[in-house]
């Protein structure tokens, strides 16, 4: 167990966020995103849900995304005491199930969109998100995305922590490579996601000091503190067409 | 319901569903606690047990012997889910028992479901436990099916308006540690039917977005019948006689889905 550094920021969390703001541009215009903790308390471990949805001018699928960077709120932190990694190799060769079981940091999915003739496909996918090995003290999150019908596609990608500017606290980037799906269609790209980062409720039996005890991860941990008017957060979104877009969800702050 | 009778000393203290004032309920009712767990329905023959779809019940009776106070253990295994792999998840049960089924309880003791939920098991009194058992959950979330052993305990839970209510506190710890508590109340049926157990499944909750978790199997042994005290154990008493064909059980479930399906058996006769 153990890995990663126990207080590290939240940030990896958003980078899963990113994935699943991933599409956008073209016809989808308009990104919106609903973010929010539960349980919603400050300081306390918590679960950030993200949902993601494009809104659609026009009939053709958003451009595929190539690039994500998210941005999360100052004061959110990782507790990562507890958990394992899993490396990118590991979830190519095997998947999930090669990963340890408290390497996962949490759960997510969407709907994504091929154009194939005049037809658009739409598919369900899934996403899986593991702690991956921390460079030089930065964390990393790795994603495994997973479609199976009716084209099946399999894509491992890895989240790195990069410097966030005021009011974040931590930022995230990832580069999501071109996703063929079948000849003669549009590259895959996204239509909806969402994620849940945390472990509120996990809990895995290890060996300490000879005997088998229960260990509860805490995951992440919410700010202590909630600015006016929300907790702050930016994703970037870049698209394969050259066009970027950014949003700036905000998430409320706990009532009461 | 039916009137246990039993030659005990205690004998006032059976508890007989049929009774106007029900101070206990058929056995009938803690099957329908397992049930409620599961999904799916499935009914059962005695030590095998056949049930519609890819669901299977088997009930055991311990000692298999008409009139006999011992156990009875009741496992139900769910097949594959219709597409994501899970069972659909249970919300309604109706479980009709046999007439005749009947729990001997010496000592009337109840568990409310606020001490059960923020005490566990521990926290009620060992007269109120009238069951244990496990059961395996199972939840997709991201690309995995996910799952988790499940202990059960059941309990009495208070009379309300003069009916019993039984009470299924239904806890794993690993990869999820989460609890729920299970409810349900008692009402009369028609023959060949004793009592029907009508059960309130709330969701089981894995992590935001992801959807609900639902049983895939489950055991629950009701009564005992290695007691060294026979005499001031809860126990299921088997009816004083069999109709032919066997002991009848149903179910109407209502799954999540809201779609709803039935199941019909008949537990083989005890032997003499």
């Amino acid at each position: 167990m153990g890995g990663l550094k126990a207080q590290t920021r939240l940030v990896a969390l958003l980078i899963c966020a990113c994935f699943l703001l991933a599409p956008s541009a073209l016809a989808a215009e308009t990104l919106v995103v609903h973010e929010n903790f539960t349980p919603d308390r400050l300081g306390v471990p918590t679960n950030l849900s993200i949902t993601a949805n494009f809104l659609s001018n026009g009939g053709a699928p958003p451009s595929p995304v190539i690039k994500l960077t998210l941005y999360a709120p100052a004061g959110l932190k990782i507790d990562a005491h507890g958990a394992g990694t899993c490396s990118q190799n590991t979830l190519t060769l095997h998947g999930p199930t090669g990963c340890p079981p408290n390497s996962r940091a949490g759960f997510g999915g969407g709907v994504g969109v091929v154009a194939l003739a005049n037809t658009v496909i739409h598919e369900p996918y899934t996403i899986d998100f593991f702690f991956g090995p921390t460079s030089h003290g930065h964390l990393a999150l790795l994603a495994y995305a997973s479609a199976v019908a009716p084209v099946p596609v399999e894509l491992v990608v890895t989240a790195h922590e990069v410097p966030a500017p005021k009011p974040y606290g931590l930022g995230f980037s990832v580069e999501i490579p071109p996703i063929s799906t079948i000849p003669g269609a549009s590259l895959a790209s996204v239509e909806s996601a969402f994620a849940t980062f945390g472990a509120t409720n996990v809990a895995y039996y290890e060996t300490v000091h000879g005997k088998r005890t229960l260990v509860h991860l805490r995951g992440m941990i919410s700010p202590k503190h909630c600015p006016s008017g929300g907790f702050p957060s930016e994703g970037i979104v870049e698209f394969a067409n050259g066009t970027s877009l950014t949003v700036n969800p905000t998430i409320p702050c706990p009532r009461g | 319901m039916q009137r246990t009778s039993t030659p005990r000393s205690t004998a006032h203290r059976a508890l007989s569903l049929s009774t106007l004032v029900r101070r206990a309920f058929t056995l009938s009712a803690l099957l329908a606690f397992t049930l409620c767990l599961t999904s799916p329905l499935g009914a059962s023959a005695s030590p095998g047990t056949q049930a519609s779809g890819t669901a299977t019940i088997a009930p055991s009776l311990l000692p298999n012997r008409l009139g006999a106070m011992g156990s009875l253990r009741l496992t139900v295994n769910f097949g594959e889910g219709p597409s994501s792999g899970a069972p659909l998840p249970v919300r309604r049960a109706v479980l009709r028992f046999p007439a005749g089924l009947g729990i001997e309880i010496p000592h009337l003791r109840s568990c409310s479901i606020a001490r059960l939920r923020s005490r566990g098991p521990s926290g009620c009194s060992a007269e109120s436990e009238l069951g244990t058992g496990h059961a395996l959950a199972e939840a997709m979330a991201g690309s995995q099916l996910i799952t988790e052993n499940i202990s059960l305990w059941l309990f009495l839970g208070p009379f309300h308006n003069l009916e019993p209510t039984f009470e299924i506190l239904a806890r794993g710890v690993t990869p999820f540690d989460e609890q729920v508590v299970l409810t349900g109340t008692v009402v009369p049926d028609h023959p060949p039917y004793g009592e029907d157990l009508v059960l309130s499944v709330p969701p089981i909750p894995t992590v935001p977005l992801e959807p609900d978790a639902s049983m895939a199997s489950m055991s629950l042994t009701v009564g005992t019948n290695k007691s060294p005290h026979p005499n001031q154990a809860n126990t299921v008493v088997v009816p004083p006689s069999c109709p032919a064909g066997g002991f009848p059980f149903a179910a109407e479930i209502t799954y999540a889905d809201g779609s709803s399906g039935n199941a019909f058996a008949h537990a083989t006769c005890p032997g003499r």
